[in-house]
């Protein structure tokens, strides 16, 4: 028999135990941005504050992550859902949880709405530069050269265009006066838990946030660990990781 | 009645006295699938997936696979491993 630890594991108080190991696939970069997401959650003290929103694709898998109140959307809607919910009841802090196939291809029109209007809500996007769920083809994230189930020689740049990068968008739209807008990793887990941190002060502060975590997806990249990490390496490179708008360095100028 | 985070008992692995005696390592496995990202992200290479595990399922993950350990001399208890885990499947506690 299996020897029961004294020990609990490290989980966050908004992060759901009784029902135990994730739904997300061995690896799944999901797992990390949440966890983190809900150890943020605890720092900043917004359990009883925070409204999360899941998306369709793997990232509705997380509909029963966390322990706060949680509405799962359709495909692409999550933002106005949650800004919904927000603007009927301010104080609220409005997470919405999304792919890239959900913010930036099927979802990008109230992506880009809700950045020029400025809504107070957090828009988390996790890119893994494919479409998981459906078995790993092309979406708009995809890097040139990328083998995926549709693009079996590589994504070819001349046929399909360049790649989209979601935080150059929303940082050349939004206001700068009350915007954070940032590219984070999963590879760099204190980087992540800084970024997550600005950008839900600011969202408790009335503001619009935009943060996109590049995530890794091994099953549908067919790598194993150290394939894995050398991909999101790649990925770093290719897109830029920095924050691209901060409000609160523009208030001590 | 609904469970609490008191009420759930967790199985696992745990190596005592890592890091020269400054922590405990314990791993759960109804938590760990054998993803070993922290093997790869470990910075002393001292995490493995156990080769042999027990018959009696307790080395084995929640996909009946292989979890990992450390090398007791090599392990400096930093806590990557904990941080890198998807699933809160580790814990490195300092003493």
């Amino acid at each position: 028999m299996a020897n029961v630890l004294e020990v609990k594991p490290d989980l966050a108080q908004a992060q759901c135990a009784e029902v135990g190991a994730s739904k997300f696939c061995p690896g799944c970069g999901h797992g990390t941005i949440l966890k983190t997401l809900a150890q943020v959650i605890d720092e900043l003290n917004l359990n009883e504050r925070a409204v999360f929103g899941c998306d369709i694709g793997c990232s509705l898998l997380s509909w029963n992550y966390m322990n706060i109140d949680t509405v799962q959307t359709h495909h692409g809607r999550t933002t106005p859902v949650i800004y919904g919910v927000t603007r009927a009841n301010p104080g609220t802090v409005g997470i919405a949880y999304m792919g890239d196939g959900g913010g930036l291809a099927i979802g990008s029109q109230h992506l880009v709405n809700a950045s020029v209007r400025g809504e107070n809500m957090l828009i988390l996007l996790a890119n893994n530069t494919n479409y998981g769920m459906t078995g790993g083809q092309m979406s708009p994230t995809t890097m040139p050269g990328q083998v995926t189930e549709t693009t079996p020689y590589g994504r070819d740049c001349s046929i399909t265009g360049k790649p989209a990068k979601g935080a150059e968008m929303i940082a050349a739209i939004a206001d700068p006066e009350k915007s954070y807008v940032a590219r984070s990793t999963m590879g760099n887990v204190r980087g992540l838990k800084k970024v997550l941190k600005a950008a839900l002060e600011n969202v408790a502060n009335g503001g619009f946030s935009f943060v996109e975590v590049l995530s890794v997806c091994p099953n549908n990249w067919r790598t194993n660990n150290i394939k894995t990490l050398e991909r999101l390496k790649e990925m770093e490179e290719f897109f830029e990781v920095k924050e691209f708008i901060t409000p609160a360095k523009k208030e001590e100028v | 009645m609904t469970m609490t985070k008191e009420d759930i008992k967790y199985t696992g692995i745990k190596v005592e006295n890592v890091a020269k005696g400054k922590a405990d390592w314990y791993l759960f496995n109804k938590l760990c699938k054998s993803c070993y990202l922290c093997v790869a992200k470990c910075p002393v290479k001292c995490l493995h997936p156990i080769e042999e595990p027990n018959k009696d399922n307790s080395e084995l993950g929640l996909f009946e696979t292989p979890v990992v350990k450390p090398d007791l001399e090599k392990c400096i208890g930093c806590g990557t491993c904990q941080m890198t885990c998807p699933d809160c499947a580790i814990k490195v506690q300092r003493k």
